[in-house]
């Protein structure tokens, strides 16, 4: 008697939700291309690279409900990590006097050196995780807030091997929108391949229901670091691309202003859906750049309309509090899909009440 | 010999004792039923079972070995399942995935875990639910999915905490009939915490009956429907029975 519609895999079921997210990525790149104009090819690799940062903030914060403040400090580690394998080794003995001596001599492409900042970055949220995990709510919010303090007041004050809060310059600069875009792609499909994972369903189920999880056999701590490892990985690649982006880093440059941004744009996208994560980032992006075109100033007819400087921050934290206010989990709770899989699942659900024993009303 | 065994467990929270030298034993096949008024300790006795709650005094044992200072997922992969009062299902998630999760958390794959949770459903019998959203379901349904859920993995043991709550008569006979068949068909040993008196001596092979922390009365179900003590404990008038508590309290 049993009929199952479950025939297909996990993978094959929801595989749409990272393609059809990274079309979008690869037309927004391409549009870049064609329009060609060198300040837009920079706002759009902003926004892979914030894609990157915030969807790896998603592996941790949206899968498993702790909120982290301190992923930015992964962030920071790859960043420098990168700065480390592929600057030239005469800027390195300059910035870094203190690193060790094959490493100076070692200058790496930029793609495996972020590749590598990455592993570097997973590596050190293992660690913190690995104490970390072990808190929940509140407490663990805290402490990763503390987490991102040490990490950021080490980076600014280890003269011999960060430069301390000097710039450092002679980090080889990525003008071209590719890499981005593949990096971008890549943390989609990762935070997809780890939410469809055995780890990431028991870290949302979890998260929906502590108790039961416990009884169900879940180690939530494991369930926890798993993620927490994964998605300090992807921020850390995060962050070697954004090295190559601007070409210049220093500690603050990874602190309260990059971890806030990230978390707005994570939370008014969407915090539990990896559609919430990279849209709210290209939504919240494009409204921050069409305000700052704004006010800059638009000419219409002979005069110039433009908005009092300053306003786009204002303005900015008004559409966030409004679309909180309005969609309190945010502009895509749901996934994007096939629409052919969303009648599917219609059919099926309706089939499954005509189904419900009698006398359960 | 098997079996699942509190001995002597006490549990006391800031001064008040809510368990006192409390001693049950389940044996795979066979339904144990718990009752008592309420505030006997019903619910911590189960917590302290399965890992959720640590017992002051005492040990719980599975086959001859302590299971204290287990974590409950550790109590659960050792064969012990629970369920608990109010279903607590994963309410976001289809039907199915509540129990691939318990499958998941044993340790098994995605697939091998849907592919048992169908198996499961069907056993049950509720495999016309498999994608309906747990959070959606009525009452009863819950009931039989949270059991669903407790039984993957085929646990050697089951506690089930007052899973028929809320149910009408007839619902209660057909849940009655799933208990039984959880001891005989998988040969698992069950412990069924009940306010429904009438169920529980139907249903049970034995029984316990807990009042203020300490087992009063411990044998088949003919024993307790005789037992002047039971009888005590459930008709004694409200000032009786909560007069223990409040001196402990001061």
């Amino acid at each position: 008697m049993a009929s199952f519609p479950k025939v297909k895999s996990v993978a094959l079921r929801t595989i749409s939700t990272p393609l059809i997210l990274s079309a979008v990525l690869v037309v927004l790149a391409l549009v870049t291309v064609a329009y060609g104009s060198r300040p837009f090819n920079q706002t759009m690799i902003d926004i892979f690279v914030r894609v990157i940062l915030v969807t790896g903030l998603y592996i941790f914060v949206g899968n498993s409900g702790v909120l982290s403040f301190g992923h930015i400090g992964f962030t920071c580690m790859g960043a420098y990590a990168a700065a480390w394998l592929t600057m030239p080794p005469m800027m390195k003995e300059l910035s870094f006097p203190g690193l060790p001596d094959w490493l100076k001599a070692l200058q790496l492409p930029y793609g495996p050196g972020a590749v590598l900042a990455g592993i570097f970055a997973g590596v050190f949220a293992l660690i913190f995780g690995r104490i970390l995990m072990r808190l929940s709510g509140i407490a663990a919010s805290i402490a990763t807030f503390a987490m991102l303090a040490m990490i950021n007041t080490i980076y600014a004050n280890w003269e011999s091997v960060t430069s301390a809060t000097n710039s450092v310059v002679g980090i080889p600069i990525v003008r071209t929108i590719w890499p981005y875009l593949i990096g971008a792609i890549a943390a989609v499909f990762i935070a997809w391949a780890h939410a469809i994972s055995r780890h990431g369903l028991a870290l949302r189920a979890a998260r929906d229901e502590p108790t039961a999880a416990l009884a169900s056999g879940i180690d939530i701590p494991r369930v926890r670091l798993v993620a927490f490892t994964l998605s300090g990985a992807v921020v850390g690649l995060g962050g070697a691309l954004m090295a190559h982006s601007i070409g210049v880093v220093t500690p603050d440059t990874f602190y309260l202003g990059l971890t806030f941004i990230t978390l707005s744009m994570l939370v008014v996208g969407g915090i539990g859906t990896l559609t919430g994560a990279v849209m709210g980032v290209v939504l919240l992006s494009l409204l921050i750049q069409g305000l700052r075109w704004l006010e800059r100033g638009v000419p219409v007819g002979e005069s110039t309309f433009a908005l009092p400087g300053g306003l786009q921050e204002i303005l900015l934290g008004v559409v966030m509090i409004v679309i909180l206010a309005r969609r309190p989990s945010g502009l895509f709770a749901r996934e994007f899909v096939w629409p052919a899989r969303l009648g599917a699942r219609r059919r099926n659900s309706s089939a499954a009440t005509r189904n419900v024993p009698a006398g359960d009303a | 010999m098997r079996q699942l065994e509190a001995d002597n467990i006490s549990v006391a929270f800031a001064g008040l004792k809510a368990l006192s030298e409390a001693r049950l034993s389940v044996t795979p096949g066979h339904v144990t039923g718990l009752i008592g008024p309420n505030g006997a300790g019903k619910t911590t006795l189960v917590n302290v079972l399965t890992g959720f709650q640590a017992p002051t005094e005492g040990a719980v044992k599975l086959d001859g070995e302590s299971l204290v200072g287990l974590a409950p997922h550790q109590v659960r992969r050792r064969g012990v399942a629970r369920t608990f009062q109010g279903g607590r299902l994963f309410r976001e998630l289809p039907v199915i995935d509540n129990l691939e999760v318990t499958g998941v958390g044993l340790g098994l794959s995605r697939a091998a875990a849907v592919a048992e949770a169908q198996a499961m459903l069907d056993w049950v019998g509720i495999a016309p639910l498999a994608d309906r959203i747990a959070g959606t379901l009525p009452y009863t349904d819950e009931r039989r999915v949270a059991i669903g859920r407790a039984l993957m993995g085929r646990p050697g043991y089951i506690l089930l905490d007052e899973p028929a709550a809320g149910m009408s008569a007839p619902e209660a006979a057909e849940l009655a009939a799933l208990i039984r068949r959880i001891a005989t068909e998988l040969n698992c040993g069950v412990l069924l915490i009940e306010h429904n008196v009438g169920l529980v001596l139907e249903t049970c092979d034995h029984i316990v009956v807990l009042d203020s922390g300490a087992v009063i009365e411990d044998g088949p179900p003919e024993q307790i429907r005789a037992s002047e003590t039971v009888r005590h404990a459930y008709m004694g008038t409200a000032a009786d029975s909560t007069l223990p508590v409040l001196e402990v309290m001061q």
